[in-house]
């Protein structure tokens, strides 16, 4: 008994020991102002009001407001703390979550500290207000899309949407790692219900499943990854973990990766798996396109701006741990790359306009990692700072055509949208969108595009990944316009969805919730009105409008962050007084060209072609995004036979299969299929056999020890008092037997 | 004398609740007579208030009293709301019909004193300082309850319980007082303070030994352990179902409050080979380790073949206190130990989740009741009545399954924690064996939990009349109360862990150094000022053991 119990001990206290380093005072960390902690119980609140609202039974937009009045609030008080924050940083702490103690057999304390509290600094901010700020949009563009569900679908939809901006605001704002993580699970589960939010579609209720799924694989990575953080630096707070990293980082610059321990190095690593995943990344990625099943607000919030860049953040939130990595950071860059391009390809043969919307924003997050993995953490944090504003109000435009037009994505059967009446805003938006994912010259996403493309080349060893972005840029100009070329502009015509499979909200009125706005029997003459006329398409209201234009604007003024001081405008002053900036050292070890100590540095810095990258790439990506736009105008707009043909189609037989693979996806589900899912599937029918007959009999056995002893204890309870005075006189005497005889034995 | 009045002021309050009550549930006016309730509800509030504000107890765990007085307390205004309308209904009815009003034939005053009088006998425990005072306060607590359950109902069982529960209840008290009576023998003293210094000193002679095993198993009795647990099923069967949640309750924590001031005499710094400084003397450690595996055995074993869910909470509530007799070996670990490592203050957490756990599953079976054959309403008593209770009456439903869920102990529920802290504690004392049974016990009542749970939330009503609501919103009150206390403290328990760890400290354990004398009450409760200071305190106490 000693021995087991002598041996557990040892074994707990060296998997729970932590080096001394642990206990490394804090950096300056101030306390914050207390209402920080509001900014995630608003949308915690309009959630339970949603909920109560669905349980009152509401039948109005009630929910709706409820939810855009409160996400507002938090938006409001977002840009409060932002104002206040001055590039310092806080800890506002809401209450004591998990605080236990032990000591472990070398009598060393050990703490798991995780409070409910909130770690602010400019990454935190920068993240916050586009989260709370699109969010809030979102939800007034999604009042007036989702108005045909009016009733418990409204409820459902707006508490699980709330639900996602809190469990975001804990993601993004939460102090420790472990808020973390459970705010990572929360928009997980959040976009597991949105996505299915048809749940009567079995193709909504498969790409819910899928979703989870493939972020389960991540999220093992990323539990690993704080387990090991735990287990190395004793703690799970930022302010502990991030001071505790930094006595590495010089050692990691000057390329000694040998001195650091190895389990410092595998952090970062298994952290990344849970990036990967969340963030689409390969091999992961095959979920996010699937996502688009959900309704169209919910793809444009939680699967083009916010959740998916979930990944990005939590890189850039531990960016020292990953500097002191030695394979971490160009693995990242690595994935990124190959998946911009991979997903690049996907999009130019696909004909569902929010499909490749959603493989653009696949590659665009590739994009994000490989500027994370280059060493430019502002580069990828801008990014993802415009992509969401301009990758949204590109969702939403498509939203509002399959709002308008009963369900149809089909880029061949929908075309010259823009001429007709009551479109003009979705056009715009739409096109200033196009511009800014093509990364059309002096528009936002030029310039957020640039700083990723520009440091590739300027890190050394870095390049090929530079060529395959540049590439991939050319590729993204081209298919963006390939959509709009085809969707927007061209002769007017159009085939209304069949909205038994369409993708989107109708989907469900002929599985029985038959309301007159029913457009389930809508061949092309009648759209479910009720009378047989034309069908009209129709076009969006004021919600949608409003949200198109604000979001527009928002996309093009962000263009101008860039020029709001050195070294990537705003964004590189809000990224450089963060946890994500790149140290001093670091930096300049591959960054001659910023001024600072150019002689010693020269030797490092590479070159494009011999010319300086920053200022080359302004050129070059410029020429690139031409060409693309420029091969996309011949093929799809001069080149336009019919709505549903172009002269491309004849360029197809030139290049092979290659266009059916690109088509089908180059088919990786169903190699991941025959791969995982089918061993797995055989060997799960194994299992069933050997549970039923060996695990199943066992338990059952299990069962019946206890059920034989209790019908042999049961006579004994007969009811008879004397008999039950008996017993207990009896029992006294025995137990005095024992101890007796124990101490005789000398036990 | 009187400067112990300060520390009995909570009692003190319940009993003039109780005066009051007494005259008031007389009135001829029925609305007055109906607030008996409502004001033993009040008197037990402030009871509640004045525990947690008074002065710690004078004892050998002096930050216990206020603790377990306030938990008391506070549980008891549940069980109150919970027993209403258990009695006097038909007189009520009659009344209502015309007829005249006759003190003598109404019950209500009677039925809430005592239900006040044994709350302020066991939180008399609390404060107990000595053997005849615990002895007092043990049958201040029972006496009234063999009433209770003899006047819960009608019936004929109810009676018969009622006499099987005094009879036996009588024996227990025979074997604690003669055990009682043989510590008096050995040690030469009642007070507490006075025989721990004398087991100190002497160390344990056999006539103390043998006392103190006699009154632990006869406080066992109380707890409901192996070998004193025959009349459990039968007296908790027999009693109406609030009167249940009551009897699972108080005498319970009474019971345990007695133990654990029993042990702190004999003090856990009895070293031995498994814990070096920290257990019980051998026999006793034997004796208990040998009782809490037979109890939490015999009570889940039993549960398991029980058809009627009021017989099947009463065999688990003998396998709950199973449970907590392993944080009773454990004991309060070295000074100042986390509540991880301090199986006092698991057990004084448990009680408090237990109680919450318990008030919530019998007032979903006390919230039901349906049409004996004669019209008059009856108790729900088979799983039948239950089944599809989460889609008939949601709220009843759902507090039954999260109670019955925590209970079994599901993460992340309130049931869980409690149980962790008992898990170990018990592996930081080395029990690891009495751990593993406490293990593969857990896993055999989910067996009768998760069917308890899944009868009301998986499956449907049966066919046939319904149970209704029986009309007494002050039952499924507190219902709501006990589940939103279990879902909240599930999460935000922090205050509650802490408590119950900051009440676990004995006073002079792990640092009795050769030559220790008795110290004084006054002393006492300065020390406990001096306290403030746990580092402090955890330094000087394993100086002082390393100088021991």
């Amino acid at each position: 008994m000693t021995i087991v119990s002598d041996i557990m001990a040892s074994v707990l206290s060296a998997a729970l020991a932590a080096p001394e380093s642990a206990h490394a005072v804090a950096s300056a960390v101030e306390p914050g102002p207390w209402w920080v902690s509001l900014i995630p119980a608003l949308p915690m609140l309009a959630c339970i009001l949603c909920g109560v609202c669905a349980a009152m039974r509401v039948k109005s937009k009630l929910p709706a407001w409820i939810t855009v009045g409160c996400l507002g609030v938090s938006f409001a008080l977002t840009v409060a703390m932002f104002q206040q924050l001055a590039g310092g940083r806080s800890v506002t702490v809401a209450w004591e979550w998990i605080n236990i103690g032990w000591t472990d057999t070398h009598g060393r304390e050990q703490r798991l500290l995780a409070n409910f509290g909130f770690y602010v600094d400019s990454l935190t901010c920068l993240w916050m207000l586009f989260v709370t700020g699109l969010a809030t949009l979102i939800a007034l563009y999604a009042s007036e899309y989702m108005s045909h569900d009016v009733g418990a679908g409204y409820c459902r939809f707006f508490a699980a949407f709330s639900l996602f901006v809190f469990s975001m605001a804990c993601l993004v704002m939460g102090d420790n790692l472990i808020l973390l993580y459970l705010g990572w699970e929360g928009v997980g589960l959040c976009s597991y219900l949105l996505i299915g939010y048809f749940y009567k579609k079995p193709s909504a209720v498969a790409a819910a499943k899928k979703a989870f799924i493939m972020n389960r694989i991540g999220d093992l990575g990323l539990a690993l990854g704080v387990f090991l953080t735990f287990v190395q630096f004793g703690s799970v707070e930022y302010k502990v973990i991030l001071e505790a990293a930094q006595p590495w980082i010089a050692a990691a610059q000057a390329g000694h990766f040998s001195e650091i321990p190895a389990t410092v190095q595998l952090i970062p690593i298994l952290l990344m798996i849970g990036a990967f995943g969340k963030s689409a990344q390969l091999p992961l990625y095959v979920w996010l396109p699937d996502a688009m099943e959900g309704p169209t607000p919910v793809s444009a919030l939680i699967h083009a701006a916010t959740m998916v860049t979930a990944g990005v953040y939590l890189i850039a939130r531990t960016y020292p741990m990953f500097l002191v990595s030695e394979y971490a950071l160009p693995i990242v860059a690595w994935v990124g790359a190959l998946t911009a391009l991979v997903a690049a390809t996907i999009g130019m043969a696909q004909f569902d306009i929010k499909r490749i919307m959603a493989y653009s924003t696949v590659s665009q997050l590739g994009y994000m990692f490989a500027g994370l993995g280059v060493l430019t953490s502002t580069g990828a944090a801008f990014h993802v700072f415009t992509h969401a504003f301009f990758k949204a109000s590109l969702f939403l435009s498509c939203g509002a055509v399959m709002h308008g037009f009963a369900g149809q994505l089909d880029l061949r059967k929908l075309s010259g949208v823009g001429k007709m009446k009551g479109w003009l805003v979705v056009t715009i938006a739409m096109l200033v969108g196009c511009l800014n994912l093509s990364g059309f010259p002096f528009t936002a996403g030029f310039f957020s595009k640039d700083m990723i493309l520009a440091e590739t080349f300027v890190t050394p060893g870095m390049a090929p990944i530079g060529w395959i972005l540049l590439l991939t840029a050319g590729l993204t100009a081209y298919y963006t316009f390939r959509v709009f070329f085809r969707v927007f502009v061209g002769p007017k015509y159009f085939e209304p969805g069949d909205e038994a499979h369409a993708h989107d909200d109708h989907g469900h009125g002929d599985h029985g919730h038959g309301d007159h706005h029913d457009h389930a029997h809508a061949p092309e003459t009648d759209h479910g009105h009720g009378k047989a006329h034309e069908f009209h398409p129709h076009a969006p209201g004021w919600a949608i409008n409003l949200v198109l234009g604000t979001l527009t604007l928002c996309s093009i003024a962000a263009a101008g962050l860039y020029f709001m001081g050195d070294h990537g405008g705003w964004v590189g002053k809000m990224v450089h007084d963060s946890s994500a900036a790149i140290p001093a050292v670091a930096h300049d070890a591959a960054h001659a060209a910023d001024g600072h100590g150019e002689a010693a540095h020269a030797v490092a810095h590479g070159t494009f072609l011999g010319m300086d990258p920053h200022k080359a790439m302004y050129y070059v990506s410029g020429v690139i995004g031409f060409i693309g736009i420029g091969v996309a105008f011949f093929l799809h707009y001069l080149g336009r036979t019919t709505a549903a043909t172009a002269n491309a189609d004849k360029l197809l037989p030139m290049l092979g299969p290659i266009p059916r693979l690109a088509q089908g996806k180059w088919f990786v589900d169903e190699f991941y299929d025959l791969l995982i899912v089918k061993p797995l599937h055989l060997i799960s029918i194994v299992f069933a056999y050997v549970d039923k007959l060996l695990v199943d009999g066992l338990v059952n056995l299990f069962g019946w020890i206890p059920r034989a002893f209790g019908s042999s204890l049961r006579p004994l309870q007969g009811g008879n008092l004397h008999g039950y005075a008996v017993q207990m006189a009896g029992g006294v005497a025995v137990l005095l037997l024992i101890v007796y005889l124990a101490s005789i034995a000398g036990l | 004398m009187s400067e112990k009045l300060p520390l009995l002021i909570p009692e003190i309050i319940v009993f003039l609740t109780t005066c009051i009550v007494m005259v008031v549930g007389l009135s001829p006016n029925l609305a007055v007579r109906r607030s008996c309730g409502l004001l033993s509800a009040i008197g037990l509030v402030f009871a509640a208030i004045f525990a947690v504000n008074g002065p710690a107890g004078d004892g050998l765990l002096p930050a216990m009293t206020p603790y377990a007085k306030a938990l008391i307390a506070l549980v008891g205004v549940l069980l109150v709301l919970l027993v209403a309308g258990t009695v006097d209904r038909e007189e009520d009815a009659r009344v209502a019909r015309g007829g005249v009003f006759d003190a003598l034939r109404t019950n209500r005053a009677e039925f809430y004193s005592f239900i006040l009088f044994s709350l302020t006998g066991a939180m008399l425990c609390a404060s107990a300082t000595d053997l005849i005072w615990l002895f007092l306060a043990l049958e201040l607590t029972s006496l009234p309850t063999y009433v209770l359950v003899t006047m819960s109902t009608r019936g004929t069982r109810s009676q018969e319980a009622g006499v099987k529960y005094f009879f036996l209840g009588a024996l227990g008290a025979a074997v604690f007082l003669y055990g009682f009576a043989l510590i008096y023998g050995g040690t030469g003293s009642t007070k507490f303070v006075d025989i721990s210094a004398a087991i100190a000193d002497h160390g344990m002679n056999p006539i103390t030994l043998a006392g103190m095993i006699l009154a632990i198993i006869g406080v066992s009795f109380k707890i409901a352990a192996v070998p004193m647990h025959f009349y459990t099923a039968d007296v908790y069967q027999g009693a109406a179902a609030p009167v249940t949640a009551f009897l699972a309750f108080v005498p319970k924590t009474a019971g345990f409050l007695s133990l654990i001031l029993l042990l702190a005499i004999v003090g856990w710094d009895h070293g031995s080979v498994i814990a070096a400084g920290h257990a019980l003397p051998s026999e006793l450690r034997l004796l208990l380790w040998v009782v809490a595996a037979l109890t939490m055995t015999v009570g889940n074993v039993l549960a398991l073949l029980q058809s009627s869910p009021k017989r099947m909470l009463a065999y688990s509530s003998i396998a709950h206190s199973g449970y907590m007799l392993v944080g009773l070996i454990a004991g309060p670990g070295a000074y100042g130990a986390s509540i991880s490592h301090n199986g006092i203050a698991a057990v004084l957490f448990y009680l408090a989740a237990y109680g919450l756990m318990n008030v919530g599953a019998f007032a979903a079976l006390a919230g039901l009741e349906r049409r004996g054959r004669d019209g008059r309403p009856v108790e729900i008593d088979s799983f039948d009545d239950l089944r599809g209770l989460c889609a008939t009456h949601p709220m009843l439903g759902w507090t039954l399954v999260v109670c019955s869920l925590s209970l079994l102990g599901l993460p992340p529920l309130l049931g869980f924690f409690s149980k962790l802290t008992l898990f170990t504690s018990g592996i930081a004392a080395g029990e690891i064996v009495l751990v593993i049974v406490l293990g593969i016990n857990s896993a055999v009542a989910a067996f009768y939990y998760l069917r308890l749970a899944g009868v009301a939330m998986l499956e449907d009503a049966t066919d046939g009349p319904q149970p209704g609501l029986a009309p007494f919103p002050a039952r499924a009150i507190s219902g709501l109360i006990a589940l939103v206390l279990v879902v909240s403290l599930s999460f935000f328990g922090n205050g509650l862990l802490n408590a119950s760890r900051n009440a676990a400290v004995v006073e002079g354990s792990g640092v009795r150094a050769p030559g220790h004398t008795p110290q004084q009450p006054g002393q006492h409760a300065d020390e406990h000022k001096d306290a403030s200071d746990p580092a402090k305190d955890a330094s000087t106490s394993v100086a002082q053991r390393v100088g021991a």
